[in-house]
């Protein structure tokens, strides 16, 4: 089949999970399919400023299209979000609100109309950007959509409505996004699918290599991912120092940049950015990892952790990695900050290295590409009816 | 009281038009079953959409009707636009330049549409072709039923019909042929859909004679009624009429009945009588031979439906792709293809009058099978029901 995937940023300068999930799912279908990609010239998410020339290129040997961005975010952005998701206002607002949200490529939905019939089946990454909430309306008929929605206030506005009931297939990433789109707007008509998604086998880790680096003895508690109080990193540390003072013992070593202000403590180790074999070493190394984020689409980190056979701590109101571990049975939840100290505990005490085997034999069996690919075949199938 | 229904609808009222006569029929036919409103413009003319009424709470035929203000007529410069968007190489800005020089423009009936439209179980656009659609279903899918009412033209072909084609609860088609026609054009049979038709109205009792009295029309007679215009194929009917007339030397009339948009032939057996009421035309109908029609482009012919429902069969162009299958179907009607074979239909009608009627027998059959009031309502009303319980 000829498969044409609609993302808002495509490239190797580009970070982000959705477009991480949008390149592997280019490169797994390519092994089958006629693979092109649409895209924008954008890099980062914010101002979608010009990065990549416009005009036809090629990724992973990937035919690419890129086209402008008309209007990147401007001023008014934030007011107009403001007002859009918390004020009153008129159904024009939220249409504004989308197109300069943006990235906006008028170019992009004239190549999709005139191009359509070129596809069997086009698939469009993440409900929330104009390429796919004013692109998946042009092309119903060979539509699928990934969503990659999380329940926060856009999914309620009005450009979103029938973007859910429109497309052929929906491939959501986890079974918690596809109850809360159904629960939502009700359109368990259309047909759909829990992706997941494929992982590569994890480099083997050197555990006692990174411990003797940074002069860690004693449990190791790790985070992986951006430090932010948006990721609920200063919630896990305010109950990391409520597990010490209750006589808990071991370090909590964060890794990945740093967006907020955290007061120096001995057993609190910032590393920063860290390289993919630092990553592994720290993941051998590690006794429980830590993903305190209230909002999540696939949850990638806990995925890795059980690579490396590490079991995890989420709490119990982020439904995403919540339902993750109660399928994997790779961790444990904790359904109040009074609890986050037992449930480490009990995990350090008694059940880490038994439930991190259990991450770990789940993973290999949910996230063998082979499986990814057969679901990957299934959607495009859907969307080309 | 059941359901709440919302129809949404360009114009409401004492209004002239099918589709709006036809939503204003529904809704009193649906009245008796569900709690049913309409939103809707202060327009009364199609083409200016002119703010003639008031706008606010309105009653008609004890209906709550809400009217919102028409913020742009049609632009004068639609025709314009209308050539960028069907020209086949167009934007899609020529597109939405089109829809909004088209009108009715009125914001205030799509915010209440999104403002107020979840409260309601199901609402019914009628129309797939004007804004209050376009804009309107996108703002309640899960609820929306849409009675597309389509032709095969070029607007079809726009990308912007492609969400109101796929994004409702429901399609509610008039005939088979415009579902197999959207069906072709949207590739969006996944929608829940089903064929509705309308209803048609017949009274208690006709009396040709009463009719070939008031004229003064002796002997058989052929029927045309709508506008004697153009564009109804109206030019065609009247040469093959010249055409059979030469050749046959019995004394048939052709009656014309409507509102007169070009010259009618001035011969003594081609009598133009005006626009006629209601009685009048059925008393028409139940006294003619067949009713002719030589008009290309229509979705469902109300008049087609009302002669089959007065027994007498239909003469129509083959190339109507609509009303020649469902002659077919019906078994009611006879399709010409050329000049000749208008003439052979007519003398065929006129020779064997047991055959004519035996035809409309047919039509009055299939009009009772898929066109009346109490069936079509128990359509609508399984709709509504099965979008409740998707969405409940």
């Amino acid at each position: 089949m000829r498969v044409l995937i609609v993302v808002q940023r495509y490239g190797d300068e580009v970070v982000g999970g959705s477009e991480g999930h949008a390149r592997v799912a280019a490169r797994r279908l390519a092994a089958r399919h006629e693979v092109e990609i649409a895209t924008t010239t954008a890099v980062d998410f914010w101002s979608w400023a010009p990065y990549f020339p416009a005009g036809d290129t090629a990724v992973d040997g990937l035919p690419v299209h890129r086209f402008e961005v008309a209007t990147g975010r401007d001023d008014r952005f934030k007011e107009l979000e403001d007002a859009v998701l918390f004020g009153e206002h008129g159904l024009d607002a939220e249409l504004d609100w989308l197109r300069i949200q943006g990235p906006n490529a008028p170019e992009l939905y004239e190549f999709l109309d005139r191009s359509r019939r070129r596809y069997d089946a086009i698939v469009f990454y993440t409900y929330i950007y104009a390429p796919t909430a004013l692109g998946l309306p042009i092309v119903p008929e060979r539509a699928a959509l990934i969503p990659t929605a999380h329940d926060e206030l856009p999914l309620g506005l009005a450009p979103y409505r029938a973007l859910f009931h429109l497309p052929r297939a929906i491939g959501y990433l986890t079974p918690e996004e596809r109850a809360l789109v159904r629960g939502r707007f009700r359109n368990e008509e259309v047909p759909d699918l829990v992706l997941g998604i494929g992982l590569d086998p994890l480099p083997p880790g050197d555990a006692a290599g990174f411990r003797a680096r940074h002069e860690l003895a004693g449990p190791i508690v790790t985070y992986l991912g951006q430090v932010t109080a948006g990721k609920g990193c200063d919630e896990l540390v305010a109950d990391w120092i409520g597990y010490r003072e209750a006589g808990g013992a071991g370090t909590l070593v964060l890794a990945g940049s740093v967006g907020m202000d955290i007061a120096p403590r001995p057993d609190i180790r910032l590393l920063g950015r860290i390289s993919d074999a630092e990553k592994s070493d720290l993941l051998a190394a590690a006794d429980v990892l830590v993903h305190p984020s209230h909002l999540e689409s696939l949850g990638i980190v806990l995925l890795e952790a059980w690579q490396a056979g590490t079991p995890v701590l989420v709490p119990a109101w982020n439904a995403v990695t919540a339902g993750q571990v109660g399928r994997s049975g790779g961790g444990r939840t904790y359904a109040t900050h009074g609890a986050f100290a037992t449930e480490l505990a009990a995990l350090l005490d008694r059940e880490g290295a038994e439930r991190g085997a259990a991450g770990r034999a789940w993973v290999a069996e949910e996230c063998a590409w082979p499986r990814f690919d057969e679901r990957l075949d299934a959607l495009v199938e859907l969307a080309h009816g | 009281m059941g359901d709440r229904v919302l129809v949404v609808v360009q114009r409401y009222g004492d209004v002239a038009g099918g589709a709006e006569t036809h939503a204003r029929e529904l809704v009193n036919r649906l009245r008796p079953h569900v709690s049913i409103d309409v939103a809707t413009t202060t327009a009364r003319d199609y083409w200016t959409w002119k703010n003639e009424l008031v706008a606010g709470e309105d009653r008609v035929d004890g209906v709550r009707v809400f009217r919102f203000m028409v913020d742009a007529g049609r632009a004068r410069d639609f025709r314009r636009h209308e050539r960028a968007a069907f020209r086949t190489e167009h934007s899609l800005a020529d597109e939405r330049a089109f829809i909004r020089a088209q009108g009715p423009h009125a914001p205030e009936l799509l915010e209440f549409v999104h403002r107020e439209g979840p409260g309601y179980d199901c609402v019914v656009f009628f129309t797939y072709i004007y804004a209050p659609t376009v804009y309107g279903v996108p703002l309640v899918p899960e609820r929306a039923v849409v009675v597309p009412t389509a032709h095969d033209e070029p607007a079809l072909a726009l990308a912007a019909y492609r969400p109101v084609f796929h994004a409702p609860r429901a399609l509610a088609f008039n005939t088979v042929e415009e579902r197999d026609m959207v069906h072709h054009r949207f590739g969006n049979q996944r929608v829940p859909h089903d064929v509705v038709g309308v209803g048609v109205d017949v009274p208690a009792r006709s009396d040709p004679d009463r009719f070939r009295q008031a004229h003064g029309i002796d002997g058989p007679y052929f029927l045309y009624v709508g506008r004697i215009v153009e564009s109804k194929g109206c030019p065609e009917l009247f040469d093959h009429w010249a055409r059979f007339a030469a050749r046959h030397d019995g004394h048939a009339t052709l009656v014309l009945a409507g509102h007169r948009e070009m010259a009618v032939p001035d011969r003594p057996d081609v009598r133009y009588i005006g626009t006629v009421s209601d009685a009048d035309k059925f008393d028409a109908l139940a006294g003619c031979t067949a009713l002719v029609y030589s008009g290309r482009l229509d979705s469902l012919s109300m008049v087609t439906l009302e002669a089959w429902a007065m027994g007498r069969p239909v003469v129509v162009s083959a190339r109507a792709p609509v009303l020649a299958s469902m002659s077919r179907r019906a078994g009611a009607g006879l399709p010409y293809g050329s000049a000749d074979e208008f003439a052979e239909v007519l003398e065929l009608l006129l020779e064997r009058p047991a055959l004519a009627a035996a035809l409309g027998e047919q039509g009055r059959a299939f009009v009772a099978r898929t066109y009346t009031w109490p069936g079509v309502v128990e359509k609508y009303l399984d709709l509504f029901a099965e979008i409740r319980a998707r969405n409940s």
